[in-house]
């Protein structure tokens, strides 16, 4: 008796899962037609190079008829080039726009109105910090776990205590000022309390800028031990700032970077640790998500869960650092050291 | 000290207030920035400054003809990848087969340039304005997307900026520094010396009497752009050395801080007048003034640019002011000598009469 109890409760949660995976699990119809385009920050940077590659993988794999465009705009014009590309695609009547937002808030009004004439916004790598005129968020990692990932790293770096300093990209970058403010927070707890902060600048993604400032940084606290820098462009300038002056020695270059632009600093010691996620993996993830609320079979609404091709099944839920907005979260990053760095780099 | 001032030709006089107005600022920033005054400060500046020397020496030769050349910076940006993408194809080239190529293409970047400007006749602020952003949009094009890394660059090319020829305390003279340095005195010497580089002058003075007096301005403006972007290219070459990371924004605003370096070291923006050694000044002084508000804890990121902006207004209306005061001393002082002679003269003639009753 006891034992068909078992058997019968066992049976019926079996069963209520499984009704529970097919009803909530949404696997996307391929083959229809949408036109869709990708617009980064600007072109001619690796890593949304590789978004791209992501994108057109699975543009190929839900066998899309419609277009995949890759526009942007140039990097001078980099602001109002993305709201002009938002407006005109929504002009066009594209099925989606998928954005890595340089704007700040000012790219909203034109999101949303591209949202109310029915093309669907969906942001990945960098949000729109308000939420408004945007579907979903496409999110690489948690915002908060990058934090706590870089004063890992710092901690590790420094064996527990020193001085610490930020080389970030422009200054109002959403994602980066995300991941500083995240990092502050994460410093705030007892593990890290030999770990002092001293400076936050900006490189504005510009090696010369980048470089100067690293060493500026040098100058200005001589005791320092690390430099975190949380953008590829940054991570490298400064790493290459330290291995020219012979100071390495003295302070470590951490952050986010590309293991085929970082691994000669990784192996030679300047840059001993840092992180990042797969730029493919996002942009395929993303044209997933977008490709699935173009064609009307998601709804974006928070709880729904869809299958990803390769990757698996994602869930869109509230972002938590964005009160009001939602997100679908990629995760997880992977950590480079000497031990696999060379690997990655291939 | 002023009978000392005034005995010098105006041009020196422009680099005696240029360096005082230096001097000044660096006093300042003495007293508001802890370890500000080492050689760390002087080896900072120098290699930094070795990229903007070049490329305000070849603004200055287009400001002199009453131009201006806003794609620098593009040019910059395009020749250091271009070299990056050449040398890691071939890592065997030869040093200065390397350098002449960037100063090639740098030079074919500035000929369209001059091309357009002096035959078309079109204002050379809108051909290079269009310029600066088709040279930059042929970068993305042409980069698709990859950058230039350090580590696919040889190790000479590396290495050559940073390597110290010599020292003087803790004073370090590299090779990049003593390189742009020696370009800016050859360019230097040859404004002054040559008489072909002297047109640059008799053109942005006066186009029409440099016309009547047998010039070719045409010839003479495009090969002022035809330098300039030769220069560009050279400092696209050290560009990659320097920082061998190479995106897409590479040399971005650097048309804005050559002009900068340019005005600051009292070349007259409506052409005419100025001196590459100022330029090379206003080019440190710039670089000095950046370099420092970064270190200054007073002025957010935010307010730096303003900042900076301000300074320059200062340092050029303090220059523009010491120069006027100095020409006064100059001119009163000539005017008294006048005066002098004139009563002497005066004198001699009175004593001559009186002599002849």
């Amino acid at each position: 008796m006891k034992n068909a109890l078992l058997t019968a409760t066992t049976a019926a949660f079996l069963a209520g899962t499984a009704i529970v995976a097919s009803a909530d699990t949404v696997t996307l119809e391929p083959g229809q037609d949408t036109n869709m385009v990708l617009l980064p920050k600007f072109l001619g940077i690796l890593v949304f190079d590789q978004a791209n590659e992501g994108a057109q993988e699975a543009h190929a794999e839900l066998q899309n008829p419609g277009e995949l465009l890759f526009q942007g705009p140039t990097p001078e014009n980099s602001v109002a080039g993305q709201i002009e590309i938002m407006t005109t695609s929504a002009t066009q009547g594209q099925g989606a726009v998928m954005l890595s937002n340089n704007a700040g808030d000012q790219i909203a009004p034109a999101a949303q109105a591209a949202l109310d004439g029915g093309t669907r916004v969906v942001t990945w790598d960098s949000p729109i910090p308000s939420g408004d005129g945007e579907d979903v968020f496409v999110a690489q990692v948690d915002f908060g776990s990058i934090g706590i990932v870089m004063a890992d790293m710092a901690h590790s770096i420094l064996g527990g205590e020193g001085k610490m300093a930020v080389l970030s990209a422009t200054p109002d970058a959403a994602n980066q000022n995300a991941w500083i403010a995240s990092m502050q927070e994460a410093l705030e707890g007892d593990k890290y309390a030999g770990i002092e902060l001293v400076d936050i600048v900006y490189g504005d993604d510009q090696s010369e800028v980048s470089y100067n400032r690293a060493l500026a940084l040098y100058d200005q606290h001589p005791d320092l031990g690390v430099i975190m820098s949380p953008t590829t462009v940054g991570i490298q300038a400064a790493a290459k700032a330290m291995q020219d002056e012979g100071l390495c020695d003295e302070v470590k270059v951490s952050g986010l970077g590309l293991p085929s632009e970082m691994v000669s600093y990784t192996l030679n010691g300047c840059a001993p640790e840092f992180a990042l996620w797969d730029f493919r993996d996002l942009g395929y993830l993303t044209y997933y998500t977008a490709y699935g609320l173009a064609t009307g079979q998601l709804t974006g609404d928070i709880g729904e869960t869809f299958t990803a091709g390769r990757m698996g099944d994602y869930t869109v839920e509230e972002d938590p650092g964005r009160p009001g907005a939602k997100r679908i979260l990629m995760g997880p990053f992977t950590v480079y050291t000497s031990d696999n760095v060379e690997a990655a780099a291939q | 000290m002023t009978g000392l001032l005034t005995r010098m030709s105006p041009q020196t006089l422009r680099i005696v207030a240029l360096l005082a107005v230096l001097m000044a600022v660096l006093l300042f920033f003495a007293t508001q920035i802890d370890n500000y005054l080492t050689g760390r400060l002087f080896n900072r500046i120098s290699s930094s400054v070795a990229i903007m020397a070049l490329i305000a020496t070849g603004q200055t030769l287009v400001i002199l003809t009453r131009n201006i050349d806003l794609s620098v910076g593009s040019i910059v940006g395009f020749v250091a990848f271009a070299t990056g993408s050449l040398i890691a194809a071939l890592p065997g080239l030869h040093p200065v087969a390397l350098v002449l190529f960037a100063m090639g293409l740098g030079g074919l970047f500035g000929a369209a340039n001059g091309l357009v400007v002096a035959y078309a006749r079109i204002p050379a602020i809108i051909v290079t304005l269009a310029t600066l952003a088709i040279f930059r949009s042929l970068l993305v094009e042409f980069s698709d997307g990859r950058s230039i890394t350090s580590n696919t660059l040889p190790d000479w090319l590396v290495s050559f900026p940073n390597t110290t020829v010599f020292s003087i305390g803790d004073f370090d003279f590299r090779a990049g520094f003593l390189a742009a340095f020696l370009v800016v005195i050859i360019v230097h010497l040859a404004l002054n010396k040559l008489r072909a580089a002297r047109r640059f002058y008799a053109v942005g003075s006066n186009p029409e009497a440099a016309e009547m007096a047998g010039i070719d301005t045409k010839r003479t403006v495009f090969t002022a752009f035809v330098l300039c972007g030769m220069l560009a290219g050279l400092a696209g070459f050290m560009f990659l050395a320097r920082f061998g990371n190479i995106t897409v924004v590479a040399g971005f605003g650097f048309e804005l801080k050559s002009i900068a370096a340019a005005v600051l070291g009292g070349v007259n923006i409506f052409g005419g007048s100025g001196t590459v050694i100022g330029a090379f000044i206003g080019a440190v002084l710039v670089d000095l003034i950046e370099t420092s508000l970064v270190r200054w804890p007073l002025v957010s990121e935010f307010w730096r640019e303003a900042v900076l902006g301000t300074l320059i207004l200062l340092a050029v209306t303090a220059d523009a002011i010491l120069m006027r005061r100095l020409i006064k001393l100059r001119t009163d002082r000539e005017a008294a000598r006048d005066h002098e002679r004139e009563r002497a003269a005066e004198r001699d003639r009175a004593t001559h009469a009186e002599a002849g009753s």
